[in-house]
């Protein structure tokens, strides 16, 4: 117990190295898949850059993978801007937190799949939207562009990841210290300067928290595009899915994982890098 | 209080319709669930009880549903088993390599599905690793693990380390001050890492379309449903008494969290 | 004491990367001794501590206990036992499993266990707590537990980390008489740590005061009081004035000085303090000085000067009195006896010493 340093190393072991296999490993197989080639059923191991090549020429990569991570960045965006009232509103205006936490919790205990399919529902041809607005006569035939386009993708996806956004904004909002906004408003910041000078700038680790959290996965989310995207929503998931199933070229699929993984991790390192410097350039 | 929400009336409002848009597409499940035409959409022709009735007779549903209890109850056994010591290293040790460990084993959590399932799709089948729930539940420990890290580390960090070195003090073995001191002190931790856990995995799909191979889940199973109209009702009902049951084990959950930290709060007093 | 040493610590040294939390520690401790370890907070004293329970390794230097090389012993097979600052209450056993946590190893039968439970509760006057659940129990009963638990193991050294800090100021003073009448009871040594003089002062044998890892003096409280063995110890044990001198001669084992401001006086030698020319430093304990409107007769020295501040304490008055010649202004502390003394600011009064309450605080550059 005195061998404070290798109990710790000893503990922390298993799980470390579970997550690190089954990061390196996969990674390095997509790796090796990536330079090898598909000949109908069989894999063609010679060494080649052919995949990178297509992938970089093939216009339809390079559309899907712009338009996931402008859609991602979208989606990340709406998301936060419409949770961030709330957490501010669950963080300073509310008695009972744990009640307000569970109520914007709740929803998310049903399952992902029905939830989006939901959405079908409410924005569909005969679905919730069209029936209301027809029978209060606001319209005379429903409206098609709810559903099956990059609108339907967003407002799934603020609602999937609502909870991802509110709770660690929360939780950084929770964290200031009340007195600093006393302090603020004693020094003669009004409400909107307080919240600009001081909370907004101390919630920017809750914002890049939720941010990193939506926009990584939203890059590779496969079922929203693919339930309510239609043909103009679709994203690089679906491309990646066609690869590993109907269409059965592993490599290429292999190659797409690998390129959009590149390109969120740059996505990624320069939003926090801008947000930080934002942070900074507010005070 | 009253004052300053009486000059942001408009936050209020935003409240309300927030919680509208939230909920919305949630209370539609239990609603079409009781529908009587076989269409999900609107207008609702009329209620009833039979979707409910025949899901005891929808054997493939039952049996992604056993098949998501095995995955969910596995995942949920590894993950905290494999959480709970590493947990227990990063609140009460320091070690070398210590915050690049912790960083890894967040890593699931900010990494696209679709990455990490295509991923151990391919490496599973390079070493011959059929898809099957093996492998689902090897990919969803992998994908559920920083959840039952950050619950552990929480329940550690509310607990007196002094607790600890007192039982050692007093004679106990390492491995009997974790059985007779850490184990009954961090437990309601780990029954709430157990149910979020499985409730994560249980809800898994991405992961487990890709490595269910002939054995779907329940969300695999739901996923070809959607599909077919025709018996989307009784997808529906399920889900709604799932919900119920989720709700259920996220009171639970809460109901343990809090149960710790009452424990902590007084062993630190 | 029967002088037989209980615990030696020779040459202990504790490094965590470049920082040094302890150096060069030496100290012997003798039989049924009740010893401090007093110091500010971040002075090594707890790592101290931690290192003779066994929860440290020393980077360097033996550990003896009952003469016993304690190195590779691990703290659950060493004859000491801990009474933590937190207390570490299990929460989840009531008070007689927390008692008895430890005898559970001892191969003690079921009944051997309950008498000797029930005889460490008695003596901390917890008769009949068994039951008691562990978050149905004061702060002053937590202690109280957790004392119990350590004694039931009849400890050859019980080791108290700031065992009083958790209380209020009024039963900590009570458990101060309390804790001393039980460590003459059982007649085992006490080790306690703490940063409260008073603490230090009122229980223990004898106190070792640490400065950023450094033992800088181990010595009874009286000593203590009368010979620190350098400026920072005058300062941290009680009040102190410091006043420069000038050694004038060295008669056999005193000294004559020229205080600044007081004028010519005979002084005790200090023994434990370094001198390298003629420029010193005195200490005078403010209760020790003398503070009157007329001047004062029968004193071997006096001033006059201003008083710029008064403070009331209740018991005592403190007065700031302002002396030409002397850098900072001297601090008088008067017994509120009868309310006889009332000085207002900018009072003309006298104050007046004894030499031989006049401390030797060796050379004015050393420390």
């Amino acid at each position: 117990m005195s061998d404070n340093n290798r109990t710790g190393v000893l503990l922390a072991l298993p799980a470390t190295a579970y997550v690190g296999l089954l990061v390196a490993a996969p990674l390095g197989v997509l790796v090796l898949y990536s330079f090898w080639t598909q000949t109908y059923i069989d894999i063609d191991r010679s060494f080649t850059w052919e995949n990178y090549r297509t992938a970089f020429s093939d216009p339809l990569v390079r559309h899907l993978l712009i338009r996931s991570i402008w859609m991602a960045g979208l989606v990340t965006f709406v998301t936060v801007a419409l949770a961030y009232p709330i957490a501010y509103f669950v963080a300073f205006r509310t008695r009972n937190k744990t009640f307000w936490l569970l109520l914007i919790t709740i929803p998310f205990w049903i399952s992902y799949l029905l939830r989006v399919f939901a959405w079908r529902v409410i924005l569909g041809f005969n679905g919730l939207i069209n029936s209301t607005l027809m029978s209060a006569g606001l319209i005379d035939e429903p409206l098609d562009f709810l559903l099956y386009n990059e609108f339907a993708v967003i407002m799934t996806l603020a609602h999937a990841w609502a909870p991802f956004a509110i709770l660690p904004i929360y939780v950084s909002l929770q964290r200031i210290d009340r007195s600093l906004l006393e302090a603020a408003s004693d020094l003669g910041a009004g409400r909107v300067e307080c919240f600009l000078r001081v909370t907004l700038p101390l919630t920017i680790p809750g914002i890049i928290a939720s941010s990193l959290i939506i926009f990584i996965p939203t890059v590779g989310d496969y079922v929203t595009p693919a339930l309510v995207g239609g043909s103009d929503g679709k994203m690089v998931a679906n491309l990646i899915q066609v690869y590993f199933g109907a269409a059965n070229n592993w490599p290429l699929g292999a190659t797409l994982s690998l390129m959009s993984m590149a390109a969120v991790g740059m996505v990624a390192v320069a939003f926090v890098v801008l947000l930080r410097s934002a942070g900074k350039a507010i005070r | 209080m009253t004052r300053l929400s009486r000059l942001m009336p408009g936050l209020r409002a935003y409240v309300l319709l927030y919680l509208v848009f939230l909920y919305l597409p949630v209370l539609l499940i239990p609603l079409f669930s009781f529908n009587d035409g076989t269409v999900v959409a609107f207008p609702i022709t009329g209620l009833t009880l039979q979707w409910y009735g025949q899901l005891a007779s929808e054997d493939a549903l039952l049996r992604s549903l056993r098949n998501s209890f095995i995955v969910a109850g596995a995942t949920a056994v590894f993950s905290t088993m494999l959480g709970l010591f590493a947990a227990r290293a990063y609140v009460r040790n320091r070690f070398r390599g210590q915050r690049w460990s912790e960083g890894l084993v967040m890593l699931p959590l900010v990494t696209p599905v679709i990455i990490v399932a295509s991923a151990m799709l391919t490496l599973f089948m390079l070493i011959g690793l059929r898809p099957s729930l093996a492998t689902v539940v090897l990919g969803h420990t992998f994908l559920t693990l920083p959840f039952a890290v950050a619950i552990l580390k929480s329940a550690f960090e509310e607990f007196d380390p002094s607790l600890e070195e007192a039982a050692y003090d007093l004679g106990e073995t390492v491995p009997g001050t974790f059985r007779r001191v850490t184990l009954p002190i961090v437990a309601p931790g780990i029954v709430a890492s157990l149910l979020v856990t499985f409730t994560v995995s249980f809800d898994e799909f991405v992961l487990a379309f890709f490595l269910s191979g002939d054995r779907p889940t329940l969300p695999v199973y739901i996923w070809s449903q959607i599909r077919f109209p025709a018996r989307l009702p009784n997808t529906l009902a399920l889900g709604s008494l799932l919900l119920g049951f989720s709700v259920l084990l996220l009171i639970l959950a809460e109901y343990f969290r809090r149960k710790t930290r009452r424990i902590a709060a007084d062993a630190k007093r | 004491m029967t002088g037989r040493s209980m615990i030696e610590l020779i040459g202990i040294e504790k490094r965590y990367h470049s920082f040094q939390a302890l150096a060069d520690l030496n100290l012997t401790l003798q039989e049924g001794e009740f010893f401090s370890l007093l110091g500010p907070s971040g002075c090594g004293k707890t790592t101290a501590l931690r290192i003779i329970a066994g929860f440290l390794e020393p980077t360097a230097g033996i550990v003896r206990i009952a003469g016993q090389d304690m190195q590779g012993v691990p703290a659950n097979r060493r004859p000491t036992n801990m009474v933590f600052q937190s207390y570490a209450i299990f929460p989840h056993l009531n008070v007689g499993d927390n008692v008895g946590f430890g005898l559970s190893r001892s191969g003690l039968s079921r009944r051997q266990r309950k008498a000797r439970i029930e005889e460490a509760l008695a003596m901390v006057a917890l008769e009949g707590f068994e039951d008691r659940h562990a978050d149905a129990l004061s702060g002053g009963q937590r202690q109280r537990v957790a004392l119990a638990r350590a004694l039931v193991m009849q400890p050859k050294v019980l080791l108290l980390d700031e065992p009083l800090s958790a209380l209020d100021k009024k039963l900590r003073e009570s458990m101060q008489f309390e804790l001393r009448r039980l460590q003459q009871s059982v007649g085992i040594n006490f080790v306690m740590v703490t940063h409260d003089q008073y603490e230090a002062m009122t229980m223990s044998d004898r106190i070792g005061v640490m400065f950023d890892g450094r033992l800088a003096q181990v010595d009874t409280p009286t000593q203590l009081y009368a010979f620190p063995a350098n400026r920072k110890v005058a300062a941290f044990i009680g009040g102190m004035n410091f006043l420069p001198a000038q050694l004038v001669g060295e008669p056999a084992g005193r000294l004559e000085v020229m205080v600044a401001g007081l004028g010519g006086l005979d002084i005790a030698r200090n023994q434990g303090v370094a001198r390298h020319d003629r420029e010193l430093v005195v200490g005078l304990r403010p209760e020790q000085l003398h503070i009157s409107r007329d001047e004062p007769a029968g004193f071997d020295a006096r001033a006059q000067g201003t008083v710029t501040d008064a403070a009331f304490y209740g018991e005592t008055v403190h007065y700031h009195v302002e002396i030409a010649g002397v850098p900072e202004p001297v601090v008088v502390s008067v017994p509120n006896h009868f309310h006889t003394v009332d000085f207002k600011r900018g009072d003309r009064v006298w104050i007046a010493a004894q030499g031989a309450s006049v401390i030797d605080l060796g050379a004015r550059t050393d420390n």
